[in-house]
């Protein structure tokens, strides 16, 4: 056992957890921020996908351990208060959504694509979100919310 | 995952005295490969030791007509590295084809090397560019370094630094993906390096791994042009075969990669 | 910002309740070992050395279940149901812990139970298990051979029923004057249903009440507590099943798992609850299989080009028991429509269902409709090739005519509307069928061999397996109030389309109204969601639930308002009578109490009758010849889908539908070695899913509304049509392209390494590889 200490959603937060421990199960179980998803264990669904120091990676690839120190943002803590990132908003408004359990991967590798490209084109959309799976929707209205979503930063609302 | 300690080096001094303190130490990069393998309990090392923050692995840099790549840099990196993308244009493209975008964010270049796994995009870029994989003990050649599927020229307590990409005149890289896992099913990477000569590294289909397409190499010497690579052709033989896709499959592919890579090149 | 459902604030922000996301204090995690062999007989087995593993509380196998008294896993046909010669389905003993044998790679064999799930697993390799190997019998077809491995002692040839339905002397009779006939060999193959959710459980054990708690996703919680009472013996009354959000299920979760059943055990015996969260890897060696099914068809015709008769002979994989809704499937809903949109004379169709050493099969999108869809489709499209037929003037011709609606079968099927001809040509225009000529010549400019395809189809929706949908309503203390249903969403957003419509009925706005699903306390039964038919159940029955609240309180409104019940009449959330008023919302605030149940609490149910979905899709599909690889490239649908309440949900399910359609034509398959009976597919790293950049984006859709009497809204159903119409489209289109190339019929999935292979050994492929 060790102690973790990292910055989660902006709050320093701390645990004990077993070396192998990894990162996506820190979050759930240690912190209770079940918004991130486990759907595989070979790296491919994105379920898990947060952003450790700013970049989106897969906190199912990595151990707690490693990311002391980091400074970690969840689905959870992209909203501002009551305000919506423009990402979920737009998952919301396109109906980018069905079982919601691909959605908080979805939203936060879509916010990573579009800090990596503000103005996509319809193939950085569909190679961005290469490694996010979804068996609801067939893709067609997260594109679409991806697509709204650069329309939204970009218009500063 | 069995249980495991972590360790994290500060130096490259340290990684190597934790490496050799433990027989059942293994090192982690960026462990987009190896965490995967370890929850499917495939490994079970007792101790594993994270170089993320050694910072002798890191850094990118253009030094007498050599692209210099600490084995830390991460695939985002070197995709998005103004001075790869000035150097080698080809080597950002084919980091920027590596596994998806969270995978980038933490795969880097040295853990590629370092596992070979037979399907990497890496591989080919460093033996089509003559690529030296600098250690702690050594400087390794391209040709001397890959050793069949998993196997690498890498001994015990051995370490990867860095990469000495020589910049070449152009190089251009092609992949067909595995339709389910996105690794190469098969990858072919072209280099015309400063002397004039071409190299042509090829991964993804070879049943020992990555390894060099001399025949479509002498051929693109005499003329480097498509022209060259009609009638030429892999020997499935020597071809991995799986149930999605048999040998002939992948050594067809080869070629079609080579041309597509040939053509971003002409 | 106009959020689509009332679903998505919570899931887009992190604060849904999957299964997983549940917790329990003090609970302890269970580990489930599976077998690894295909076929063996348990030689030994000692689980003592894992017992003796420090933080394992306890390990469990068959003599545990064996102990409690647990019966088979349920699975097979109805009793009712009869085979060829009055035969009953053979359905061999399903333990939740394999006893003696194994069948299937994956099948639970032992259940470890530590303080954390790490320690469970390390545990688990403990445990010492001697096999001995059987040789295995993974395809139905060497489970037929001669000397075939046997599964099971009392099921002699694996086979476990021959079902058919129609009249085959009078089939007969019609291939006897037919002109022209077609056959075609068509496989649908074996998928992983792949919700995104790992299934998960949580199973507690209230001592004081001698009562049960388990959590667990559901598509509705009858059939699964009706399943886990019947296995485990708790009875009905005393196990409350918590299903919040659902992370997907697509057929798979309609009925309950080994896991649920031990775990349920487990927290009575420890006196702890057990978690159980199982992994994808779990997912693909033990949630039931779909599809595997194997049909062989023969069209009759006669010489004006009219259809006279289909003969069916079907094969069915069950995997190594019968399991979920396999034979139901497989018997059932692969025969209901398997004359299509078709006027004949006479059908028959036999099937049988074998016992192969894999995962049972159940349910997946559509069940047995896409499947029979698609061969309907793929036959009557070759027999158009076969014998020089216009596919547009001869599906015409032979279509069951709007004027002769409602319709019987040879069956006895009756379709109750539908107006096929004009689906088909509004489809065929929207997708600009004429101007195919056009888009192939740019493709073949290009390289490219372009094909296009559709198919014009019906499904049957609306039969359950409970005699109604009930509903009720109840009304809180400040005069708010909650409906509830029996079916359980896992994305199709029932809790707003259920809202919405019972706002609408009763004209008031949605503010105050909640909406429970599978809440074990209400006593609420009906169907479980599938068979695309929700929205006419359960949302009928909601639609009488809004008028049970106005009869309930028109006396009161009458009393408030001071004349007699007769006096007053309601309309839009008011009730008035001589020029006075008074609010539906304002009379129930004014009426609650804590103390008492509220005046206005009700109940609604209904039956409502099968109806026919339908629809025409069209499909393009474009292929590199030197990669085989395939693109769509362009989708266009047109379903009548009866009356649609909510367009925007409607349009997202016929997108995934389309999507898991277009994922099995040209990707998806689970693969067992033939040899060792291996699982080879078990991972995302080798099962084909879709992703988002191989999928028709741009893909057109419009509703073409027929209603139907059938129930109370004239709707449909959607969830399954858009799987029931893009295999046959896709593949139609598939073949259409690579037909000229002297490919006569493929099997999916269509990959690009199978294309490329057929290129190389056909005539035609001489031509393009020369000019690649």
């Amino acid at each position: 056992m060790s102690k973790i200490e990292m910055t989660v959603n902006g709050k320093t937060v701390a645990g004990e957890a077993e070396d192998r421990t990894l990162l996506v199960n820190f979050l759930r179980d240690n912190l209770g921020l079940t918004g991130t998803h486990v759907g595989c264990d070979t790296s491919q669904c994105g379920c898990c996908t947060i952003h450790l120091n700013g970049d989106a990676i897969k906190s199912c690839t990595m151990l707690a351990i490693q990311a002391e120190g980091a400074d970690i943002v969840t689905i959870e803590g992209m909203a501002k208060g009551e305000k919506l990132h423009p990402v979920q908003q737009a998952f919301t408004e396109c109906h980018g959504l069905q079982c919601g359990f691909c959605t908080p991967g979805m939203i936060m590798t879509s916010a990573a694509i579009l800090k990596q490209t503000p103005n996509p084109t319809e193939h950085d959309i569909v190679k961005g979100l290469h490694g996010n799976l979804c068996r609801c929707t067939g893709y067609v209205n997260i594109v679409k919310s991806v697509k709204r979503a650069a329309e939204i930063i970009n218009s500063g609302a | 995952m069995y249980a495991l300690n972590y360790q994290r080096a500060k130096s490259l001094d340290e990684a190597v005295k934790l490496l050799g303190a433990e027989p059942e130490a293994k090192l982690m990069a960026g462990g987009q490969t190896l965490i995967p393998t370890l929850k499917a309990r495939l490994a079970q090392p007792s101790h594993l030791i994270d170089l993320a923050r050694v910072a002798e692995l890191k850094g990118i840099e253009v030094k007498d007509g050599v692209l210099i790549i600490g084995a830390m840099s991460k695939h985002y990196e070197v995709m998005t590295s103004a001075v790869v993308q000035k150097a080698i244009p080809g080597l950002a493209n084919m980091a920027s084809l590596i596994g998806d975008l969270q995978v980038r964010n933490m795969g880097t270049m040295g853990g590629s090397i370092a596992n070979n796994d037979p399907a990497a995009d890496y591989p080919a870029g460093v033996l089509a560019h003559n690529v030296t994989i600098v250690t702690n003990k050594r400087e390794i050649k391209a040709d001397d370094y890959f050793q069949g599927m998993f196997a690498t020229a890498l001994e015990e307590g051995e370490i990867i630094i860095k990469l000495l990409w020589p910049l070449p005149k152009k190089s251009a890289y092609s992949k067909f993906e595995h339709p389910a896992s996105g690794y190469a099913m098969a990858g072919t990477c072209i280099a015309q390096l400063a002397d004039g000569s071409v190299r042509v590294g090829v991964t993804g289909a070879g049943s020992s791994g990555a390894f060099r397409w001399t025949e479509a190499e002498e051929a693109l010497a005499k003329s480097f042009s498509l022209k060259a690579l009609e009638g030429l052709k892999v020997d499935p033989e020597t071809c991995l075969g799986d149930l999605h896709a048999p040998p002939e499959y992948r050594a067809h592919l080869v070629g079609v990669m080579a041309k597509r890579a040939l053509e971003k090149m002409l | 910002m106009q959020p689509s459902r009332r679903e998505d604030l919570r899931l887009i922000q992190g604060t849904g309740h999957y299964t997983a996301d549940w917790n329990q204090p003090g609970q302890l995690y269970g580990y489930v070992l599976r077998s690894p062999e295909a076929h063996a007989d348990i030689v030994s087995l000692n689980v003592e050395p894992a017992r003796a593993f420090p933080g394992v509380v306890k390990v469990m196998t068959f003599a545990d279940v064996e102990a409690a008294g647990f019966k088979s896993l349920v699975g097979g046909v109805a009793p009712n149901v009869k085979g060829v010669g009055d035969s009953a389905m053979k359905k061999p003993f399903y333990p939740v812990l394999a006893d003696k044998k194994v069948q299937y790679v994956g099948q639970a064999v032992a259940y470890v139970i530590a303080e954390t799930a790490a320690i469970a697993q390390d545990a688990s390799e403990a445990i010492e298990i001697e096999y001995s190997q059987l040789p295995p019998t993974v395809t139905v077809e060497d489970s037929l051979a001669d000397g075939a491995p046997q599964l099971h002692a009392d099921i002699p040839g694996n086979v476990g029923f021959v079902y058919e339905r129609g009249d085959a002397a009078a089939v007969d009779e019609q291939f006897k004057r037919a002109k022209y006939t077609s056959k075609i060999h068509l496989e649908s193959q074996r998928l992983i249903v792949n919700p995104m959710e790992p299934r998960a459980c949580l199973a507690v054990y209230h001592a004081d009440e001698d009562r049960y708690t388990l959590y667990s996703s559901s598509q509705g919680i009858v059939n699964m507590r009706n399943q886990v009472s019947t296995v485990t013996g708790i009875p009905q009354a005393k196990l409350e099943i918590i299903a919040d959000d659902v992370g997907g299920s697509f057929g798979i979760r309609s009925t309950p798992y080994p896991e649920y059943m031990v775990s349920l055990l487990a927290a009575k015996q420890l006196g702890k609850p057990i978690k159980w969260v199982g992994t994808r890897t779990d997912s693909f060696l033990s949630d039931y299989h779909g599809r595997a099914l194997e049909l062989n068809g023969e069209i009759a015709i006669d010489e004006n080009g009219r259809f006279l008769a289909f003969r069916w002979d079907d094969r069915v994989d069950l995997g190594g028991y019968a399991g979920g809704n396999g034979a139901f499937i497989g018997t059932n809903n692969l025969t209901i429509t398997c004359g299509g949109v078709y006027d004949v004379a006479a059908l028959y169709a036999r099937t049988r269902l074998i016992y192969t050493n894999t995962t049972p099969i159940s349910a997946y999108r559509g069940a047995g409709r896409p499947d029979i869809a698609f061969a309907i489709e793929r036959l009557v499209d070759q027999a158009c090739h076969d014998h020089g037929l216009d596919p547009v003037e001869t599906r015409r011709k032979n279509f069951v005519k709007a004027a002769q609606m409602p319709y019987k079968t040879p069956l006895g099927t009756t379709y109750d509307c539908g107006d096929f001809a004009a689906v088909m040509d509004d489809a065929l225009a929207q997708a600009d069928w004429a101007g195919f000529a056009g888009r192939k010549a740019a493709s073949e400019k290009a390289g490219k061999l372009r094909g296009i395809g559709f198919a014009t189809f019906l499904e049957a929706s609306g039969g359950g397996n409970t005699p109604s949908d009930q509903t009720a309503a109840r009304f809180d203390a400040k005069g708010d109030v909650t409906i509830y249903c029996a079916a359980g969403a896992s994305g199709q957003g029932h809790e707003t389309t259920f809202i919405s419509l019972f706002a609408k009925e009763l004209g008031i706005t949605e503010d105050g109204i909640g909406y429970r699903a599978s809440d074990s306390n209400m006593a609420v039964v009906g169907n479980g969601t599938g068979g695309s038919r929700t929205l006419l159940g359960q949302g009928s029955s909601f639609k009488l639930l809004a008028q049970k609240v106005i009869e309930k309180a028109t006396p009161h409104a009458a009393e408030a308002l001071g004349v007699t019940a007769d006096a007053v009449s309601y309309a839009g959330g008011s009730f008035s009578a001589g020029g006075k008023s008074v609010g539906l919302r304002e009379l129930a605030k004014k009426l609650a109490s804590a103390a008492a149940a509220h005046p206005f609490d009700c109940g609604a149910e209904g039956t409502f009758g099968v109806t026919f979905p339908n629809g025409c899709h069209v499909a393009e599909v474009e292929f590199d010849p030197v990669t085989g690889v395939a693109e769509i490239a362009s989708y266009a649908a047109v379903d009548d889908l009866g009356n649609v309440m909510q367009p925007t949900l409607v349009l997202g399910q016929v997108h995934g539908g389309v999507v898991q359609g277009a994922g099995q034509v040209f990707g998806e398959h689970a693969v067992y070695d033939r040899e060792s009976g291996q699982f080879l597919t078990a991972s995302f790293m080798d099962y084909t899913m879709p992703r988002a950049a191989t999928v028709p984006l741009a893909m057109k859709w419009r509703g073409h509304a027929v209603p139907t009497k059938t129930n109370l809204l004239g709707a449909k159903g959607v969830g399954e049509s858009g799987c029931s119409g893009s295999l046959p489209a896709l593949m139609n289109a598939v073949m259409n392209a690579l037909r000229p190339m002297g490919i006569d019929n493929m099997q999916m999935p269509i990959t690009a390494a199978k294309v490329w292979q057929a290129l190389q050994a056909s005539e035609g492929g001489a031509a393009v590889r020369k000019a690649a």
